[in-house]
């Protein structure tokens, strides 16, 4: 049973580095946030239908007889724990426990009981998960009502490894007391709590086996971290967003010699504070995004050689000091957005040729600085947004064969640039949003046929330029709102059956005929034509696109009633639309 | 149909319900007593007895085994269990990992 707990610990390992780390990119993705929010239907729409086993379908009818079993049986105590650990899972997830059905859980024997964003969640649960009692490993209880009464009941559950208490703001430093006796802890998390303290904090002193604290969005806990001190398997350490957290928080953390992971953007380190990581010879990661500190603290972690992670976006970094990175070889994801650095502070990068991910946006960079990106081969995800970069520029990465991402929006890349990329055919995402790229820019590019992703938001492509679309038959979002598409272009969209997010707002000789047009496009999750002259008589056309969660067709001729309408009637699963 | 290609599963009462080896072996349990070399006696003579298994139980879940294998096959329709009979037969599915 032991076997179960470690596969769990891995999963949350790495869903946190690649959440820092790909969060970063998408600043100016603007239909990417679906990806995220839309989590639930798109298994099923992706996913290839799998033969269920006999136990999961005996689970789920027992989940849907849950009230006629109960009355027969009122226990589940009498099945193995394995059996009952499935039904209680099962019914979490259809969202059918309540009190009543939690009741014949009592001495399960459970290992599990995540509850996390459940609805109505109280202390009055907390009897039969305490019922547990030293089979209970993991509990999740985030955004739930339970207060520090209710951590008491947990006292006796003593091989607790996980515990989850994210949103819960009834919980304080009262509560934390009744969890220092957990001593076979591995995982803590108590994201956005505002009412845990220094004091409170001494509980964790007791928890030495403690491999993760998670403290992030805790808005009270400055001076806390010294009860951290004696914790040294600690391996991951969150902070993130505690507005509260100084230099002489770092302090206590200088000990702690397997830290692997550790985040403190938004707080208020300074270079001061990051001189005493100077130590942790095992951090793989380090985010200190938004943080003030300047290009000298590179000097306290460029002996750091295991750190493959490092953002420093939103920063103080200027050119002055910034020869330090280039110590970092191992670097594999590099932020330096937002930052006062120019082309000087690129030359540094030349040797960092693990990178496979680097932010400049918003950087002041341009063409003579690219040329010492042009060895970074392992480069997969590159973001020039909002830089000066030019078509010169671009003549140093004909050799980037691995980039898979690139976003050049609002450079001074022309159509006359673009045709340096068109052997970069890995790439799966690209993003061209200025005024300045035309059909003509477009008409270079059409070997990329490995394009998921397309965004040619402010670009003057015209009916003409649609036509090379139909290169680009793997999109499953495109966004091409420049104002000069009529429904003949959007014939050459048609055909594009794979996409999931389409933007054609702003376009505003788009009519009825495009809604019928796109009729086909049956994996839409999104679409956006706003700004057109759409009627409601055009929203008849989409009923058969049943994927559509969001629908956006503002300042157009519809209205919000014939969207109600349409939602009731044909489109189950919108979520969201406009006008509304 | 040779001999081989089928196997006999025998319930608690002595029940034999003989079913092709391809829709038995969608049980892992099942699949481990039939194929590891040796040291099974079940794997020489293709016959397994469930000693914990009803004869009502073992019918369903020989039905199981060949939805899956139709399932699989394209033919995705629904697998009716009587509500009487689910405790049991999620144990024993439990124990066929199945």
């Amino acid at each position: 049973m032991g076997g179960a707990c470690s596969r769990k610990r891995g999963e949350v390992n790495e869903e946190s580095v690649q959440r820092g780390a790909a969060a970063k990119y998408f600043k100016t993705g603007s239909s990417k946030w679906l990806n995220t929010s839309f989590r639930l239907g798109a298994k099923n729409s992706q996913g290839v239908s799998k033969c269920p086993s006999l136990i999961d379908l005996c689970v789920h009818k027992t989940c849907k007889d849950i009230d006629k079993f109960i009355e027969k049986y009122r226990t589940f105590s009498m099945l193995p724990r394995d059996i009952s650990q499935l039904i209680f899972n099962e019914l979490v997830n259809s969202h059918s426990l309540n009190e009543t059905s939690l009741e014949a859980f009592r001495d399960c024997a459970l290992e599990d009981i995540l509850l996390g964003e459940y609805p109505g969640v109280n202390d009055s649960w907390m009897d039969v998960i305490a019922s547990q009692a030293l089979s209970l490993l993991a509990v999740d209880l985030s955004g739930s009502d339970v207060t520090d009464c209710g951590l008491l009941h947990l006292e006796d559950c003593i091989n607790l490894q996980n515990l989850t208490f994210n949103y819960c703001d009834r919980l304080s430093d009262l509560g934390l007391e009744h969890i220092s006796g957990f001593s076979n802890l591995k995982s803590l998390s108590f994201k956005k709590n505002n009412a845990i303290t220094a004091q409170g904090m001494s509980a964790f002193a007791r928890l030495p086996n403690l491999l993760r604290l998670d403290l992030e969005r805790c808005s009270k806990i400055h001076g806390g971290l010294v009860h951290l001190k004696g914790l040294t398997k600690l391996e991951s350490l969150n902070v993130r967003c505690c507005n509260c957290i100084t230099d002489t928080d770092m302090k206590p953390l200088s000990g702690l010699a397997n830290l692997k992971e550790l985040q403190i953007s938004c707080s208020k380190v300074t270079d001061q504070g990051v001189a005493y990581l100077k130590g942790l010879s095992n951090l793989v990661l380090l985010n200190m995004e938004g943080s003030p500190v300047t290009a000298a603290c590179l000097g306290s972690i460029s002996g750091l050689l295991a750190l493959s992670y490092l953002n420093l976006s939103r920063c103080n970094i200027s050119d002055d000091g910034c020869e330090k990175i280039s110590g970092l070889v191992n670097l594999k994801v590099l932020n330096l957005g937002f930052n006062n650095i120019t082309d000087a502070c690129l030359v540094n990068l030349k040797g960092l040729t693990n990178l496979e991910s680097l932010n400049l946006d918003s950087c002041r960079i341009g063409d003579e600085g690219m040329t010492n990106l042009a060895g970074l081969v392992r480069l997969k995800c590159l973001e020039l947004s909002d830089t000066e970069v030019g078509n010169v520029g671009l003549r140093h990465f004909s050799g980037l064969r691995s980039l898979e991402s690139l976003n050049l929006s609002f450079t001074i890349v022309s159509d006359g640039g673009l045709r340096k990329l068109c052997g970069l055919t890995s790439l799966k995402s690209l993003n061209l949003d200025s005024r300045q790229i035309t059909d003509i820019g477009l008409a270079t590019l059409t070997s990329l046929t490995s394009l998921t992703h397309l965004d040619l938001f402010g670009c003057r492509i015209t009916d003409f330029g649609t036509t090379c679309l139909r290169y680009f038959k793997n999109l499953q979002s495109l966004e091409v709102c420049g104002g000069g598409l009529t429904d003949a272009g959007v014939k050459n969209i048609k055909d594009l059956t794979s996409l999931v997010h389409l933007n054609l707002s702003q376009n505003t000789n788009l009519t009825d005929k495009t809604m019928e047009m796109i009729s086909g496009l049956s994996n839409l999750a999104s679409l956006n034509v706003s700004n057109s002259r759409i009627t409601n008589s055009g929203l008849r056309y989409i009923k058969p696109l049943k994927n559509l969660r969001s629908l956006t067709l503002e300042s157009c001729g519809v209205t919000a009633n014939e969207m109600k309408k349409l939602q009731a009637t044909a489109l189950p699963n919108l979520l969201s639309f406009r006008p509304e | 149909m040779k001999k081989e290609e089928m196997v006999t599963l025998i319930s608690a009462e002595g029940f034999e319900f003989v079913i092709d080896k391809k829709a038995a072996m969608v049980s892992q349990t099942i699949r481990n007593m039939l194929t590891s070399p040796g040291s099974f006696a079940e794997s020489r003579e293709g016959k397994v007895t469930f000693p914990e298994i009803s004869t009502a139980i073992l019918e369903k879940i020989c039905q199981y085994f060949y939805w899956s294998l139709q399932y699989a096959s394209g033919k995705e329709t629904e697998f009716h269990i009587e509500p009487e009979m689910t405790l049991e037969l999620m144990m024993a599915a439990n124990y066929l990992h199945t």
